[in-house]
């Protein structure tokens, strides 16, 4: 099954997958591999995965190097990645995307947002699904209108904000302006 | 288990992902689909072969949290569940996108050492092109 390269296509996918398939609720015409197994879970689910692992492993040398001189051998911190999955048991479709950079999760959790809307069978955001571009501000701007609602995480929303913007400029025309840059 | 409400499950995950700060080794799962248990959605039949997908109203989602601990470890499994009503998601959303993002450390920070590099380039680029002309 497909790993995606870009997450917006995985979210059009995912989309796409929960549309057609939100709850595969008991069907008679179920495959005769799949009719011993319990009916249990059986709605199109997303599962998110944070990984940690070991930096590298330590060759003999250096572990031995290690022992020696306890703090000379410089450790580096672990390494973490996020796989995002898109399962849907009755068909088996699993649609994935994979990444180890912290600057998209808060992107790859407003499109887990955009999911749970199709999931919970909302109807779409105005504009959602025709410009790529669009709704990922929408759902930046929704986050922080939301975060100012909670009192807890405003603190940690606007530095956020800030990184993102680059600069004194405000938020929306900086991030056109970037994008443009690196395409 | 009975399920959370967002401030615990909230609270909860913050310490799931804190339980993994400074260790190099683990995982954490989130589990997002329909709640669709009890929620009277018929069965489906030769007239209707997915009554799902023509829904009367809104259903609620459930997101669940697991460190993904089993069979051995079974006594170390944290389970955290918790039911999100329809009106509820953007804001639940919002809340879960900042306690995601402050715990997962150990993904990779933004490089800006390439960025730098480029303008540097940039620069020496134009300097080049004003003493050629």
């Amino acid at each position: 099954m497909p790993y995606y390269e870009k997450s917006e296509d995985w979210l059009r996918e995912s989309a796409l997958l929960l549309q057609a398939r939100p709850a595969t609720v008991r069907s008679r015409r179920r495959p005769l591999l799949l009719a011993s197994r319990p009916l249990t879970n059986t709605q199109t689910r997303v599962t998110t995965k944070y990984h940690l692992k070991p930096a590298r492993r330590l060759t003999k040398e250096q572990k031995a190097l290690a022992k020696q001189q306890v703090a000379a051998v410089p450790t580096k911190p672990p390494r973490g990645h996020l796989l995002l999955k898109t399962f849907d048991p009755q068909s088996g479709v699993a649609l994935k995307y994979k990444t180890s950079k912290a600057a998209e999760v808060t992107r790859l959790v407003q499109m887990l947002g955009t999911l749970g809307r199709r999931m919970a069978a909302l109807p779409e955001v105005a504009g959602a699904g025709q410009q790529h571009d669009e709704p990922m501000l929408d759902a930046e701007a929704a986050a922080a209108g939301s975060g100012t609602q909670t009192p807890v995480p405003t603190a940690a929303s606007t530095p956020a904000a800030g990184t993102s913007g680059q600069g004194p400029q405000p938020g929306g025309g900086g991030k056109g302006r970037k994008k443009k840059g690196k395409r | 288990m009975d399920h959370l409400t967002h401030d615990e499950f909230f609270i909860k995950l913050a310490e799931l992902f804190s339980s993994r700060k400074n260790k190099d080794h683990g995982k954490i799962c989130l589990t997002q689909k329909r709640f669709s248990y009890g929620q009277d959605i018929p069965e489906p039949s030769a007239a209707d072969h997915f009554p799902d997908l023509n829904v009367d109203g809104p259903l609620p989602v459930l997101v669940r949290a697991s460190n993904g601990k089993s069979k051995p470890r079974r006594a170390d499994k944290v389970k955290l569940s918790t039911v999100v009503e329809p009106s509820d998601l953007d804001a639940f959303y919002g809340r879960y996108a900042e306690v995601c993002k402050s715990g997962m450390l150990a993904l990779k920070p933004r490089d800006r050492t390439k960025r730098k590099a480029k303008a540097k380039k940039k620069k020496g680029g134009a300097q080049q092109a004003a003493v050629a002309s």
